[in-house]
């Protein structure tokens, strides 16, 4: 094919020339800034291809069951590249987040073989690896016919690579040397604060750094910043509550969901002294300086209130802030982003984090292929092509962390957001229990939540009825 | 002979090709209600087994249970009682056949069109406190705190706001069709011997249009008590368990918790609610209809 | 009773208004709301004043919607056209096998026939729910998983329930002697039922078929768990604009509005029968 643009695309690639001057040079030579996308997208596939067979799997057609997401965007952009690389057919359903998990739900337990590869995040694997609707990626990950020298699982941040590996048993370690790969990680967010500059200059304060700090920059910006209310969590009924800045603040006290006894029961630890004491600050953040609506409040409304400028910070995930700094928000280029360590006492943050992953359907007829997919989707080259071009944002590998054209681009827009990133990554992981109960003992968490905040029951009782609680059912389950 | 074997046929022919096409309806049905006598939860597939009545059996000592049982029978209560008294005055109002009547009715039909999940997306916006006209409107008269759907006190109040605004009409457009479609005679007697207005109504409007009130009455208690789209969009259940209703608590246990028992018995619980309450209406209104035949 | 006085008159005129406010103005808000970006329905406070955008139907109708982060396809028009299909074809079979039922239960007196028809009406009262999930394990092993004709008979749980009784209750309205009359001059059972029975409830079965159909188009449970993505209603269609990276409110509504467009112009074209329809009365006398 075109053999000066393939020149000009490997000389980008091995960085000897910017995206710029690339995108010049390409429509000197009458190709247009779309195409020439395609064009990177080849020559980056042609790294992943070298000294592997990529078209194994010639002929064979894939379904993928997708999200509508900014990562499913960019996966679309590059799919032509993967493509032609391996002469395979991809077709793919996507659906809104608002229905995504249920869609995913009611297809796999209907064993249902239509789609192949889907998107998920570690929580539901804790329900569709025990359930047997997914399969064990190890098994492909080493063997070296199938997957390919360069593939590097290495390279996977070593936090993430554990989160999105259980061995099925409950309250099992994540990442345990038994542990299966239920999943494979493909974009993450972890949770920090994300602020709007202006305002806070205004108050004359700075991002911080603790509870006890964060309580008194709210209080400042409440009194010093008309009209706007100080700080955004979730406050729906819905584990989705519990994972972002609430678990992350939580952990960094040493706190924890559950305790794992000796003999492996479960048993609830939600009502310790220093859970209380924890549990009261939220609360006490909540109602003096939360959105008035919290108790309907998911990541929408955290990130669209942050973005039209009606609340000065969020407590939520890095990439909910990122967002809210891009196009047709009133207050884009207005967020700065922060570290935060809940706990004084703590050296670093300790971030929960929420991974997008691929997981591979037990029900797919064409295994083999799909693996052969899933490398090409969370390899090195696809991950940079998304993290240059498009809103492939966190990255889940270190050689994409540390390519210079990506941190110039977040360096330049983002500001903060590469240090709250590079800060926090050690200590970021999944800081649940993995057991099949999950999503019934987060729900309830936040129902409690909900009660505390509109004062139903005082935080103290709350939480022991909800240990209580915890406690009945994970008996009922065998588990307790 | 075969005249009469025709005509005894004939209501069977008719009816079956419409219960042939439902019944295939029942085997899933039949399914569901062996899954609610097992324990059976799909992340936790090696303790499946038949455990028979105990799904039930726990309901009666379980306050979450009651609690939903409780919201649900409110909820339907209070939608089905203010939209059958809203509906019916608005279609009183409407009840002459005039080009500008029949338009309103037309326009009325608006919020029933809008689908329930997507209405009560924007009433949600609409009362955001930061964004939301409602919000805004609400403070201008002094509410200034006011929390619509995320304080305790208040949600029920907004999710029936919003269920009244979507199936009053339904209500409506049903009414009028029977206001309408009464005879005119007794009326016009009525006004020639001078009786009273609120007397005609309740004692000739109200009691020919009944067999109306009823079945419009019965699809919305059928939909009411099965409300689902509305609170799961504008408080998936909460705040707390303020509005945990049948469907809701059955939906997160199957696509959350992936309790498939437990789930399964929540719904045919529900099921057996709606199926008393629905025969209660069906025997009213052919008595009702047994009366007219009688009388007329 | 046609003498109102000055004072009624006003009266109902200021209730009618009121009425009209509260059902109206969401509406009117949405339709506000789906000429505005994003950017100006989130003011602070909130304000009627506006530039007029044509972008959000443009990106509906063109399906593409230009971000920063590049062009993003939308099946917007393909989810209205699943919605159009499903909900007509639903309808269709809905009346074909529903009318001749309310027709048989309102004229005759049989063995079971109560019965029958409480069977019928008892599928509206199954939780959906509780019959979709074994539902989709039977589609799978039938192949009726992810298929037009699938749902449609699904939608029948919807559909034929209402139909079955609204228009049951119209037949019963319309006198018996009227077809004796026609029979009676030597027409056959089929022939009077058509020419006879059915015109003279066309109105009720028109109304009956507004409803069904609104109600057969504000469904989405049944579609999102048994079809793949490219038979997708609007109903879950617009919700592809709850995304990542915000609610794109301005989009869902146009999305509001283009999806009533359809049933409007169906209930406006089918106004006249429902007047009719709504004064049947007057056949009886």
């Amino acid at each position: 094919m075109y053999e000066k643009e393939q020149d000009r695309v490997q000389a980008y690639l091995d960085g000897k020339m910017s995206r710029r001057e690339l995108l010049r040079s390409m429509s000197a030579l009458g190709v247009s800034a779309a195409a020439a996308s395609t064009l990177i997208g080849l020559g980056s596939t042609r790294a992943f291809a070298a000294g592997f067979d990529a078209m194994q799997h010639q002929g064979t057609a894939l379904k993928l069951l997708l999200n509508k997401h900014p990562y499913t965007d960019a996966l679309l952009a590059n799919l032509e590249a993967f493509k032609a690389m391996s002469g395979m057919e991809v077709t793919y359903d996507i659906f809104p987040e608002d229905v995504y998990f249920d869609k995913v739900t009611a297809a796999l337990s209907s064993r249902s073989s239509e789609y192949d590869v889907f998107m998920t995040g570690a929580y539901m694997t804790w329900t569709y690896g025990p359930a047997g609707w997914i399969t064990d990626l190890n098994e492909w990950i080493q063997d070296g016919d199938k997957t390919n020298p360069n593939y590097n699982w290495a390279d996977m941040l070593a936090g993430l690579r554990a989160s999105t590996a259980w061995n099925g048993i409950p309250g099992g370690a994540l990442g345990s040397a038994d542990a299966k790969q239920w999943c494979i990680p493909w974009g993450y967010e972890l949770n920090n604060l994300s602020y709007n500059r202006n305002m806070f200059d205004q108050a004359g304060v700075s991002a911080p750094t603790n509870m006890g700090e964060l309580l008194e920059v709210c209080a400042k910006l409440s009194t010093d910043v008309e009209g706007v209310y100080p700080i955004g969590v979730r406050g729906s009924r819905s584990w989705a509550t519990i994972h972002p800045g609430f678990l992350s603040g939580y952990s960094n006290f040493g706190e924890r969901d559950l305790t794992v006894g000796d003999d492996g029961t479960l048993s609830a630890a939600m009502n310790t002294d220093g859970s209380k004491a924890f549990h009261r600050d939220w609360v006490k953040m909540i109602q003096e300086y939360g959105p008035k609506n919290w108790s309907t409040y998911t990541w929408y409304q955290v990130g669209t209130d942050l973005g039209a400028g009606a609340s000065a910070m969020i407590f939520d995930a890095d990439i909910l802030g990122y967002f809210m700094n891009g196009g047709g928000n009133k207050e884009t280029g207005n967020i700065a982003y922060a570290p935060f360590a809940a706990n004084p006492a703590a050296d670093a943050p300790t971030p929960n984090v929420w991974i997008w992953s691929l997981s591979m359907s037990n029900f797919s007829q064409k295994k083999d292929a799909a693996w052969h997919f899933m490398q090409w989707a969370t390899g090195v080259e696809h991950g940079l092509f998304g993290a240059q071009q498009m809103d492939f944002v966190n990255p889940v590998r270190q050689a994409v962390w540390d390519d210079s054209t990506f941190r110039a681009r977040i360096d330049e827009t983002y500001p903060g957001y590469l240090h709250q990133h590079d800060v926090s990554a050690p200590g970021a992981q999944i800081y649940f229990t993995a057991q099949p109960l999950f999503f019934d003992l987060t729900t309830e968490w936040a129902a409690t939540l909900q009660k505390m905040v509109a004062n139903e029951v005082p935080v103290d009782e709350g939480l022991d009825m909800l240990a209580e609680s915890v406690n009945n059912q994970l008996a009922d389950a065998g588990l307790g | 002979m075969r005249d009469a074997f025709r005509r005894r046929a004939l209501p069977y022919l008719l009816s079956l090709p419409a219960l042939l096409v439902c019944i295939g309806i029942l085997i899933p049905f039949g399914t569901a209600i062996y899954y609610s006598l097992q324990r059976y939860r799909l992340n936790l597939p090696h303790l499946r087994k038949m455990n028979w009545g105990e799904n039930y059996l726990k309901f009666l000592t379980d306050s979450e249970f009651w609690n939903t049982l409780q919201v649900s029978l409110a909820y339907t209560g209070l939608t089905v009682g203010l939209e059958l008294l809203l509906g019916l005055g608005i279609a009183l109002l409407l009840q002459r056949s005039t080009r500008f009547n029949n338009f309103v009715s037309i326009l009325l039909l608006l919020p029933l069109m809008t689908a329930p999940a997507l209405a009560a997306l924007m009433w949600k916006l609409m009362t955001n406190p930061n964004f939301g006209i409602l919000s805004y409107a609400a403070s201008l008269v002094g509410f200034e705190d006011m929390k619509w759907a995320s304080d305790p006190s208040t949600a029920l109040l907004t999710v029936l706001l919003v269920d009244i605004w979507v199936y009053t009409p339904f209500m409506m457009i049903l009414l009028l069709a029977g206001l309408r479609s009464l005879p005119r005679q007794p009326f016009e007697a009525a006004a020639l011997d001078g009786v009273p207005r609120t007397f005609v109504f309740f004692r000739i409007t109200l009691p020919m249009l009944t067999p109306y009130i009823i079945t419009a009455s019965l699809f919305r208690l059928l939909d009411s008590i099965q409300q689902f789209d509305i609170i799961y969009a504008m408080t998936q259940g909460g705040p707390g368990d303020t509005l945990m209703v049948f469907q809701v608590e059955a939906y997160l246990q199957f696509f959350q918790a992936t309790n498939i028992g437990k789930s399964a018995a929540l719904l045919l619980v529900l099921w057996v609610i709606t199926f008393i309450l629905s025969n209660l209406f069906v025997k009213q209104w052919l008595r009702l209809r047994e009366q007219a035949q009688g009388a007329g | 009773m046609d003498h109102q006085s000055t004072l009624e008159r006003v009266v109902r005129g200021v209730l009618i208004a009121l009425v009209l406010l509260f059902f109206m103005f969401p509406i009117v808000w949405i339709l506000m709301m789906s000429f505005q970006t994003n950017e100006q329905i989130l003011r602070i406070p909130p304000s009627l004043a506006f530039e007029p955008t044509l972008e959000n139907y443009q990106a509906l109708i063109t399906g593409r919607l230009e971000t920063q982060a590049g062009t993003l396809d939308i099946r917007f028009m393909s989810n209205l056209w699943n919605s159009l299909v499903l909900s007509v074809c639903s309808v269709a079979l809905a009346l074909v096998l529903g009318v001749p039922a309310a027709y048989a239960f309102a004229r005759f007196r049989f063995r079971l026939g109560e019965d029958i028809a409480f069977t019928l009406l008892s599928f509206r009262f199954a939780p959906p729910l509780l019959v979709l999930l074994p539902l989709t394990l039977y589609f799978q092993e039938l192949g009726l998983a992810d298929t037009y004709i699938g749902l449609i008979w699904v939608y029948q749980l919807i559909c034929l329930p209402l139909i079955l009784w609204i228009v049951r209750g119209y037949f019963e309205d319309v006198s018996p002697d009227i077809e004796h009359a026609y029979r009676t001059a030597g027409h056959g059972w089929l022939t009077t039922f058509r020419r006879i029975s059915i015109p003279l409830t066309a109105p009720g079965i028109a109304a009956a078929g507004l409803l069904a159909f609104i109600f057969a188009w504000n469904n989405f449970i049944f579609a999102l768990v048994l079809a793949s993505a490219d038979k997708q209603p609007v109903t879950v269609g617009a919700l592809a604009f709850v995304t990542a990276s915000g609610i794109q409110y301005g989009q869902i509504a146009a999305a509001i509005v283009l999806s009533i467009t359809p049933t409007l112009a169906l209930a406006l074209y089918a106004q006249r029968y429902l007047v009719e329809g709504l004064s049947l009365g007057a056949v009886k006398g």
